[in-house]
């Protein structure tokens, strides 16, 4: 259908808001502007026609058939500007609230995985103690032979320094025997200064 | 009052195999070998878990909920995080299926009933091969139990403490029936 020129309308822009005459807002516009009285005169013939058209197909036609209308839930559409957190997220079709565990078979079944991880567990835990302890053992006998061949190095020096002590004393037995005691550091270089009282 | 979850059900599990061994099975098997046998059940109410018999429980549904405080053994609590705290309350359970036991001397036991934690000087006796941080039944020389812990070191680095130092750390002991009367059943 032609749109109608005889509806008087005040601004150009309020009438089409689009400013494209045969947008789907300039049609809302034109149904809108049919609740008032201003285009009276076309409800008027369309009402007319569709008399017309509805003792032309026949009887039961005047009722309009109605169109079905869909709820958001039948589409499926996702709700717009909604943030769902993951974990309040249900999949559909899950039943509600907590699922109990009282039958012995179910249970049993958990306490086997349970003691399973278990025993795991502490075997790792010894495992692992057994080898701290073995290599703790090692360490300590790693510093036990250490602390061994510095004290037999020592004892060796010792020793060799006592032989040569011997070696020269058997040299200067009475050479000078007093500069042998003041190598050894048992008899002072100086004599020793006495005071005596009067 | 309500049946345990699969997930509580789990992590009660877990944290009894701490104490515990195999025999921990023995506590859900049927009490004959009859059918439709009486068997113990674990009950959760008020966030408290019980051990109790089924024919028990079931009476118990004609109690409402509010007046009901108490039936069978209380095990523990469920904290708002989901964690498991024992209390002493289950004791006997533990004691009857425990896996490693630490024996305190008679010396030691009134430092243990006060709270205190178990000394090296205090240990008359371990349990061999005993892990680190492993759950402990604590018993006194008479194999009285007096509580439970958790071990500080393990069996063989115990031996070289020092007599001053901790070897178990207490988890609870049978001091807290008078120390904590007033919330441990309530």
């Amino acid at each position: 259908m032609a749109p109608s020129r005889t509806t008087t309308v005040k601004s150009k822009h309020a009438a089409n808001k689009s400013g494209i005459k045969n947008s789907k807002t300039s049609s809302k516009s034109r149904s809108s502007q049919d609740s008032d009285g201003v285009s009276k005169s076309k409800s008027k013939k369309q009402q007319s026609k569709g008399a017309a058209l509805g003792s032309a197909t026949g009887k039961g036609q005047g009722v309009k058939k109605k169109r079905r209308v869909y709820t958001e839930k039948e589409l499926g559409i996702p709700a717009l500007n909604m943030i769902t957190p993951v974990g309040v997220q249900q999949p559909k079709g899950k039943k509600k609230g907590k699922v109990f565990v009282d039958d012995r078979e179910s249970m049993m079944t958990i306490l086997a995985m349970v003691n399973a991880d278990k025993e795991g567990q502490i075997e790792s835990k010894m495992m692992k103690g057994r080898q701290m302890e073995e290599i703790r053992e090692a360490r300590k006998a790693e510093a036990e032979k250490r602390q061994e061949m510095r004290k037999s190095k020592l004892d060796e020096t010792k020793d060799g320094l006592r032989k040569k002590r011997k070696r020269a004393g058997a040299k200067g037995e009475d050479g000078d025997a007093g500069a042998q005691e003041a190598l050894a550091g048992t008899k002072p270089l100086k004599k020793r200064k006495s005071v005596s009282f009067a | 009052m309500r049946p345990l979850t699969e997930e509580e059900t789990r992590i009660l599990f877990a944290k009894l195999a701490n104490y515990t061994g195999n025999s921990l099975k023995n506590l859900i098997a049927p009490l004959d070998n009859t059918p439709d046998s009486d068997r113990f059940v674990f009950r959760l109410h008020q966030s408290r878990c019980y051990y109790v018999r089924l024919s028990l429980a079931n009476l118990a549904t004609s109690i409402s909920r509010d007046k009901l405080l108490s039936l069978g053994t209380c095990l523990g609590k469920f904290t708002k995080t989901l964690k498991f705290r024992l209390h002493i309350t289950a004791l006997p359970i533990l004691a009857q299926h425990a896996r490693y036991k630490v024996w305190v001397k008679s010396n030691g036991e009134m430092p243990f009933l006060y709270g205190g934690h178990v000394l090296k000087a205090h240990v008359g006796r371990w349990s061999d091969d005993c892990p680190e941080h492993q759950g402990v039944v604590v018993y006194n020389l008479h194999d009285t139990p007096l509580g439970f812990g958790v071990t500080a070191r393990s069996t063989a680095e115990a031996r070289r403490l020092d007599p001053t130092s901790i070897a178990v750390f207490r988890q609870a002991d049978c001091g807290e029936f008078l120390r904590d009367e007033d919330t441990l059943f309530s």
